[in-house]
């Protein structure tokens, strides 16, 4: 069911948290790991709760409320989130310090901020709202069951749902990429990660949320119209096929679709059928990646969905995006990204 | 449109599967005892309901690398059991989801890796699955099932698993699917008992939920699940569903982020938005299956919002006592629970309950209640984060 996206927030290693600009600055960095760059959290929060917040707590739930902030809304009908990893940087304190003293004095504090539904039932907490909230915890699927969750929401009779995803890299996650060589050795500018010099991603993080809604508004930036996960596709045949019949099925075609966003991320191996796709699907589209922005994490397609709502509203691809230019305006967007075996397809369409 | 309940499966404390939880339920025999698989400085003092077979023993019969965490060992034996009872012809031809909560993920695996890790933050062992990663345990049991159509995890704290089984109804309801396994699974972890030790809410002696002197809850591990399937795949079974899962709701209750709300606001508008869904009356409602974790807040909110819908409370009990709270599972768990009573007219007892909470008009069941008609059970389940959840189960006709 399409639905009019009529609210945004985000927070990123980008200045994306002001929705009055749009990547006016591209930061650059100099190392493998990119980090949010921070809002101003006394607009949110006390300075107690500020202080007690892990970081992602803080920018996660910061996001959804520049989101319900930036649609007109006090409370959202509903909240529906995703997170691969949870909160592991106040999980691993806790697990840091229960090893240290060997089980005997482990203090709750970061152990109540441990579970994955801590910023979703955090932003009910704040704007008090009591109604359906939901986290979904799966991998590169995790954004996209909350997309989902979110049409049935609405195909059952509710409105201005909040929907939104977030996580962060913590330095175990960090070490574990380096470990597993699926990073890129240092020190790499982000805005290169694309070339042929080598090999791996950038590690990311960023949350990002949107409220959708039935109605239009005067601050609608887009329609959001379908999205659909694949668990494993094999080839790059395969998921040509089911680009296409993704499309059909929602009375689009290939020749309608005006940007594609790409889920490139610098790791050879995996951007294989990706750049494939890139060069022999979709000849005549603006081709647009964003994991040079944002980095490379496993619900980066929300930021990918922040970068779309964005370019449908200011009708304007920015050049720090363009990977392939063929001079269209965004008016129909296709997002494929993909981690490991989760690949999805979103479909966007301006107002 | 129908969701229909064609198969069940469950491993706990008190069984490895659906015939030897329902003995254990039937016999009184409680799966809370001394700690002997965690390795834990508090397997003296803190007792609580593991299954008793090591990963290894697990590992063998779901078929496995030993070496993956003990939540997906859980998982794999339960979800075979569903489908396996379920027995669906065809079931490839259709459009199938594992919808699948956790809350640990490999936790165990992690408290050994973390260790590792801050002795040598360049340590073979990082190689490993992320620790924090609850789909990979979905995915390991996905692909044990062939399920590719539509996967996912859940993971809101203790109300979990009832997310799930709604989230598939729902899938199925718009269409988008024709069978879900729906369920959850968690497995014991240093992580979560140190965690819930450190709120001072586990009991050092078996739980009693819903009494007056009530100490805390006990923590236990497992997996429930149940294979949910649409009208159309219904009528193509040999074995004719019994149970269809009539109404659900999810609720917040925006009060605290471990805490309960004193009145159970969000407890309340769960269990009404399951009856508004059912079409039911409170007076339809034969049975409710409790959270009742046996903790002093969690007892008090739920014992108060359930007196406020229902005026007249109907019979009740608190299955914990059996299974300790097995957090991601326990919706699970519990849902298998609730199918057997309809299916058996039996209403099982909270086990141990002693003294009538002053608060509170009711007391929960007490004895094994057989040759009851069970044609309506609630189950609840709350969680951190004021995530409530409630779920009807129906007789099928």
């Amino acid at each position: 069911m399409a639905l009019f996206i009529n609210g945004i927030g985000c927070i990123s290693p980008q200045r994306t948290f002001d929705n009055s600009e749009f990547l006016a600055e591209v930061k650059e960095y100099s190392t493998n790991r990119l980090t949010c760059v921070d809002a101003d959290y006394t607009k949110f929060f006390d300075a107690g709760s500020i202080r007690r917040m892990g970081r992602l707590m803080k920018y996660g739930t910061a996001a959804g409320m520049i989101a319900i902030r930036d649609a007109g809304i006090e409370v959202p009908g509903a909240i529906s989130t995703g997170t691969a990893l949870g909160l592991p940087e106040v999980s691993q304190r806790f697990l840091k310090s229960l090893i240290e003293v060997d089980e005997t004095i482990v203090s709750p504090t970061t152990f109540i901020q441990s579970t994955h539904n801590t910023v979703s039932s955090n932003i009910a907490l704040l704007c008090k709202c009591f109604s359906h909230n939901n986290t979904f915890s799966h991998k590169g699927f995790s954004f996209e069951s909350a997309l989902t969750d979110a049409q049935l929401l609405v195909l059952e009779n509710m409105d201005n749902i909040l929907v939104g995803a977030y996580d962060e890299v913590s330095d175990y996650k960090y070490a574990a990429m380096k470990k597993t060589k699926e990073l890129r050795s240092e020190p790499s500018s982000n805005l290169d990660v694309y070339g042929e010099k080598g090999n791996g991603v950038i590690a990311g993080e960023g949350a990002a949320f949107f409220v959708l809604a039935k109605e239009k508004t005067e601050n609608t930036y887009g329609m959001f119209v379908s999205n659909k996960a694949f668990y494993k596709p094999e080839s790059t045949e395969e998921m040509r096929n089911h680009i296409l019949s993704f499309l059909k099925t929602n009375n689009s075609s290939l020749e309608d679709i005006d940007v594609v966003i790409s889920g490139i991320s610098g790791a050879k191996e995996t951007d294989a059928i990706r750049i494939d796709l890139n060069k022999n699907l979709f000849a005549t589209q603006t081709i647009v990646a964003y994991k040079h922005l944002c980095g490379e994490y496993m619900t980066s397609s929300a930021f990918a969905f922040w970068l779309a709502s964005k370019m449908m509203k200011a009708q304007q691809i920015p050049d720090a995006v363009i990977l392939e230019n063929k001079n269209r305006s965004p008016k129909n967007i296709l997002l494929y990204n993909s981690h490991k075996h989760n690949h999805s397809l979103m479909l966007f369409k301006a107002c | 449109m129908k969701v229909f309940i064609a198969g069940k499966g469950v491993i706990s404390a008190i069984g490895n599967n659906v015939a030897e939880n329902f003995a254990s339920l039937r016999n009184l025999q409680t799966g809370v005892s001394k700690i002997t698989v965690l390795p834990t400085r508090y397997a003296e003092t803190l007792p609580a309901a593991e299954v008793k077979l090591s990963n290894e023993e697990l590992a063998q019969r779901c078929g496995l690398n030993s070496s993956e965490p003990r939540t997906a060992f859980l998982s794999s034996i339960a979800a075979k059991e569903a489908v396996a009872d379920a027995n669906i012809p065809d079931f490839k031809k259709w459009r199938t989801g594992f919808i699948s909560a956790n809350t640990v993920g490999a936790m165990d695996k992690t408290e050994t890796i973390y260790k590792y890790y801050l002795e040598d933050d360049n340590t073979d062992k990082l190689i490993e699955e992320d620790p924090y990663d609850e789909g990979y345990v979905t995915e390991l049991v996905a692909n044990q099932l062939g399920i590719n159509d539509h996967i996912t995890t859940i993971s809101t704290a203790c109300s979990s698993s009832t997310n799930a089984m709604a989230y598939g109804a729902r899938l199925i309801k718009a269409n988008q699917l024709d069978i879900v396994v729906a369920g959850g699974c968690d497995a014991m972890s240093k992580f979560t008992l140190n965690g819930f030790n450190s709120l001072m809410i586990l009991d050092t002696n078996p739980c009693t939920p819903y009494d007056e002197n009530r100490k805390g809850l006990n923590l236990g591990e497992g997996a429930g699940y149940v294979v949910l399937v649409s009208e159309e795949v219904a009528a193509t079974l040999a074995k004719k569903p019994t149970t269809i899962l009539a109404g659900y709701a999810n609720a917040n209750d925006a009060f605290h982020q471990t805490a309960s709300s004193p009145e159970g606001k969000g407890n309340f508008m769960a269990m009404q938005g399951a009856l508004e869904m059912s079409g039911l009356s409170t007076k339809d409602i034969d049975y409710i299956n409790l959270h009742g974790t046996g903790t002093s807040n969690n007892d008090l909110s739920e014992g108060i919002a359930i007196q406020r819908i229902f005026g007249d409370v109907p019979k009740v009990s608190s299955t914990k006592p059996y299974t300790g709270h097995t957090l991601g599972a326990c919706a699970g768990i519990e849902a298998v629970y609730s199918i057997l009573s309809i299916e058996n007219g039996i209403i099982f007892p909270n086990l141990r309950f002693q003294t009538k909470m002053k608060e509170l008009d009711f007391v929960p069941v007490t004895e094994l209640l057989e040759n009851m008609e069970v044609k309506h059970v609630m189950s609840n389940s709350f969680g951190f984060g004021g995530n409530c959840s409630s779920v009807i189960f129906s007789k099928a006709n």
